[in-house]
Formats: C-alpha cells, sequence, structure tokens
C-alpha cells in the first residue's frame, strides 16, 4: 500500500521536516503515527496524499510514486484517499449533505444517488437527521463525525487522519477511533497521526514512532499483540 | 454504534435546489458588483435607444430631403446650365428646374392667405433648381453642389444640408457607442472580476478542500464561471427592466416625432451581452486559481 525509502521533505523555508524515513504499511493495517510536535507526522501525511512533494528518497502511494507523479496522477491518487484533519474542514456554508456529497461530486457520481449515499453513511455515525444542518449547528464531535462520514463517502481503500480526536473530549475521541476502526475492519487502510497514546491501549494498530523527522520506533501489531520491529533507541522518549 | 444526535431549535435554513444543493452565499460584494454592473448596462442600454429613436426619426424624413439651389436674376439659359452642372455631381439623383407656377403656391401656402402674390414680386425671386440625392449619396454632397453653385453665382440652402449632416453624425455617433460600449464592457468585466477574487478569498477554504478531494480544474472553476454568468445575466435583465420607465417618460414626445423605439429588442443583448461579459470576468478571477495542487519542496 505504501512505501517510502530514504524520504527526505525540506521546506522551500530551510525546515527539513522529513529526514531519512524509511518504512512499509501493508494494505489493511491501523497506522498510529505518533512521536513530539515537529516530529514529521503532519507532514508525512501531507506527503502521503500529495499535499507536498518529498525532496528526495522514493514514497510510492498504491503504487504512485509521489515525488515525480503528474498533477493529474496527484488527483486520481487524492480520489482514492479520505482525508481527516483535525479542524474538520467542514464547509460552514454548505449543508452537512453538501460537505458529504463534495467527494462524491468530485468523482463524478450521478446527483440522484448523492442523497442515498449521503443518508447512508451519515447513518453509520448516527447523523441522518442532521442531513440538512449547517454545521455550525452541530457540537464539535458532530462535526468530526460529519468529517469522517466525507472521508468514507467514496469507500476510499486508504483514510489518512490527522490527530482527528485532538480537538474531542475523551468518550467523543473513543467513539471516533471506534469508527475508524470499524472503517479498517470494512477494509480500508487507516493511517492516524495522534497525540492522544490513551487509545492507542482500547484501540490496538501499529505504531510508527517519530523524532525528528526520522522512523524513531516500528512497533506492530500480532494477534493482539505488539511486536517491536526496528528502532527502541533509548535517547528518544518513551510513548 | 453512536448516539443520534438532538436537532437544535434555532437552526439556519436556505432554499435547496433540486438534488439537495444550496444556493451560493450571495453577499454585499455580489449586491454591489450586480447594482454596479446594472447601471452600467442601464446607461448603454439607453444610448443605444437614443440612437434607435434617432436613427428612426433621420430615416422618417431621409426620402423627402431635398436641396434647393437659389440664382439671383436668373436667366433661363444659365440656370439650364447650372441644373446640367449640378446632373454632373457625384451622388445626385434628379434635378428639376422649379417652376414659378409652384413657387407661387408655396409662397400662398406659407403666407396663410395674407398678402397678395404679385408677378413682380415672382419675378424679383431668384431661379430654383431642386436637387434630389440619390441613394448613394456621400458626405461630400452637399460640399460638391455648394461648389458647383460656386461656379455660378448661385447657393445653395443650408439649412437642408443639417439635416443630411445630422444623418451623417448619427453614424458616427453609433460608431463612438460600439466603442464606448466595448469600454464599458471592459470595465464591466474587471469589476466583475474583483468581485469574484473577494469571493474566491472568501471561499477558499472550499476550493482547497476540493483540491484536497482530487477535483479538477474545471470542477473548481465552474462554480465561479457560473456564478459570474449568471450575476451578470442578472443585472442584464435589471438593466433591461430598469429601461422602460424612461421609454415610457419620453413616450409622447418619440411619438410626435415619429420615431420608433423597440426596448424589446434589447432584452436579448443585455441578457447574453451581461451573461457574456460576467462569464469573462469570472474567467478571469479564476485563472490563478490554475495554480499547481501540490507544492516542491
Amino acid at each position: 500500500m505504501i512505501q517510502m525509502n530514504r524520504l527526505m521533505l525540506r521546506y522551500p523555508t530551510g525546515k527539513t521536516a522529513l529526514s531519512g524515513m524509511t518504512m512499509n504499511i501493508e494494505k489493511g493495517r491501523f497506522a498510529y503515527l505518533t512521536g513530539e510536535s515537529g516530529a514529521g507526522k503532519s507532514s508525512l501525511l501531507r506527503c502521503l496524499y500529495g499535499g507536498v512533494r518529498p525532496s528526495s528518497g522514493q514514497l510510492t502511494v498504491q503504487g504512485v510514486d509521489v515525488r515525480t507523479a503528474s498533477d493529474g496522477q496527484i488527483r486520481k491518487l487524492r480520489r482514492d484517499i479520505g482525508i481527516i484533519f483535525q479542524d474538520h474542514r467542514l464547509l460552514f456554508s454548505r449543508t452537512v449533505f453538501e460537505n458529504v456529497a463534495l467527494p462524491l461530486r468530485v468523482q463524478g457520481w450521478k446527483p440522484d444517488r448523492l442523497v442515498a449515499r449521503a443518508e447512508k453513511v451519515l447513518e453509520f455515525v448516527g447523523l441522518k437527521d442532521r442531513l440538512w444542518s449547517f454545521p455550525e449547528a452541530l457540537s464539535g464531535g458532530e462535526q468530526q463525525r460529519v468529517a469522517i462520514a466525507r472521508a468514507m463517502s467514496t469507500k476510499p481503500p486508504l483514510i489518512l487522519a490527522d490527530e482527528p480526536t485532538g480537538n474531542l473530549d475523551v468518550d467523543t475521541a473513543r467513539n471516533v477511533m471506534d469508527y475508524l476502526m470499524e472503517l479498517n475492519h470494512q477494509g480500508s487502510t487507516v493511517i492516524m497521526a495522534t497525540h492522544d497514546l490513551h487509545l492507542l491501549d482500547t484501540h490496538p494498530g501499529d505504531i510508527f514512532r517519530l523524532h525528528a523527522g526520522a522512523l524513531a520506533e516500528e512497533l506492530h501489531l500480532v494477534s493482539g499483540n505488539r511486536r517491536r520491529l526496528s528502532g527502541g533507541a533509548n535517547d528518544v522518549p518513551e510513548i | 454504534m453512536f448516539r443520534k444526535s438532538e436537532t437544535t431549535a434555532l437552526e439556519r435554513r436556505m432554499p435547496r435546489l433540486p438534488g439537495g444543493f444550496s444556493l451560493p452565499p450571495f453577499g454585499l460584494h455580489q449586491w454591489l458588483a450586480l447594482i454596479i454592473v446594472c447601471i452600467a448596462l442601464w446607461a448603454i442600454g439607453l444610448l443605444w435607444l437614443g440612437l434607435q429613436a434617432g436613427s428612426s426619426w433621420t430615416q422618417g424624413w431621409r426620402q423627402d430631403i431635398r436641396f434647393h439651389v437659389y440664382l439671383e436674376k436668373a436667366e433661363s439659359e444659365r440656370l439650364q446650365a447650372l441644373a446640367g452642372k449640378l446632373k454632373e455631381v457625384p451622388g445626385v439623383g434628379a434635378v428639376r428646374m422649379v417652376p414659378q407656377s409652384e413657387t407661387r403656391a408655396w409662397l400662398e401656402n406659407w403666407l396663410g392667405g395674407a398678402g397678395e402674390i404679385t408677378d413682380d414680386l415672382l419675378a424679383s425671386l431668384p431661379g430654383s433648381i431642386e436637387v434630389t440625392p440619390g441613394v448613394k449619396s456621400g458626405d461630400f454632397l452637399y460640399a460638391d453642389l455648394a461648389d458647383a453653385a460656386r461656379s455660378f453665382g448661385a447657393s445653395v440652402n443650408r439649412g437642408e444640408a443639417h439635416l443630411v449632416q445630422a444623418q451623417s453624425m448619427l453614424a458616427k455617433a453609433e460608431k463612438m457607442l460600439w466603442f464606448g460600449t466595448l469600454v464599458i464592457a471592459l470595465a464591466m468585466i474587471i469589476v466583475i472580476s474583483n468581485t469574484l477574487r473577494m469571493t474566491l478569498l472568501a471561499r477558499a477554504d472550499e476550493v482547497q478542500l476540493m483540491r484536497l478531494l482530487g477535483a479538477g480544474e474545471m470542477f473548481v472553476r465552474m462554480p465561479f464561471l457560473l456564478e459570474g454568468g449568471l450575476l451578470g445575466a442578472g443585472a442584464g435583465g435589471l438593466a433591461w427592466l430598469l429601461l422602460w420607465p424612461p421609454l415610457f417618460a419620453v413616450g409622447d414626445w418619440l411619438t410626435q416625432l415619429d420615431a420608433e423605439v423597440s426596448g424589446f429588442a434589447l432584452l436579448l443583448p443585455l441578457l447574453f451581452g451581461g451573461a457574456f461579459v460576467g462569464w469573462l470576468g469570472s474567467l478571469l478571477a479564476t485563472t490563478r486559481l490554475a495554480s499547481e495542487n501540490t507544492t516542491t519542496a
């Protein structure tokens, strides 16, 4: 699903966000990207959906070489990825339906199928009755659930979540995690950047700990238990 | 998995289009652009209506235009020679010697029976030649006639020349109006373009989100192109409606002048012209949208 080899990302400002990162994420996994602020979690996610091109190294997402891909290939790649942001990025001048239907419209779904599909995904997140509401009328947790519904509306094989529980209380965060787990069980690969380490106990998955733009530790979930595959340097803070 | 939410009582409701979509936000900037473009289109419409009235008015008496050439102390032979010379002038359709009986009748009619037209009076009047312009009479007909007349010591009725010059001026006014229309159209394109740029700034998050979802250039641009076109067409329709009050106000005057003016003739030009400049404005505004959707680090 995702292969990266000595991936480097340097912004025009000169800041190095990723330095020589090498990792593979297999299809169907639930992967956490953890690490301190500035470790490179969000930059890595941006690389994964082509929001920024790597400076050097190799990054392949679903068979697309992100570094050399054309704009058209990046657009096509993004249509196969559901993205969830910490700040939801909902359109507040649009209804919940329009927010959820936006990815479907981008993919050229016929208008008569949109309402049915939006209702179905909103039913999953318990917001079917808010189809015609505006996001401003929803609570933070509900807005995040709409963002999840939007990300899953096209049944993407890959879901990227950047701190989706960052602004939520514990119970709502657990609910959001339940739902991401459910999407993973349905076949989507989920990659989630998070600071919230408590969630890792109740919602297990592979852990990729980043530090200063590099992979510090990699723990893979095998039969309910995590197995350390690499890293574990003593100079890196424990999670 | 999740509990059902409770609907808040005070929720914003917007009219929905078929398919469940709501109308895009129509704020102060859009209203201002609509009003500015409407006023500009209204002014253009009024000018074209004025030109239409002027053309109709001059066309009404075009077939009646005659030049009269007067020769003092006219002898028959000199008058004949002058008529022959006038006939050779380019653009002249016909030349006719005005008989004294016709002059008498015209004078009697003009005086309204107030005085007697004596033979002495008639004899003292200059000899009169009537020149009818041809179909292809040019702008220099009057000058050529005046030159020909001058060589015989005759003169041309200057007042009649003004009527022909009025038509010539209307033709020039039409050319200037076309130029003015183009300049105003350019200004309207810039106004709509700036309005949509502000809209784009306000909806930058929407554009950014569309790009993140993998939307193509046309998908991102289309709402703005439609909005520009609709804004222009709306302004055009409104301007057309606003043309009617002044039309009604001068209706009697136009009837007296026998000038025919049709407000309906301007409906489609204003509607489609407005839509076209709106569309061009939005195209200009979204040019910068065609930037790269990824950043090279």
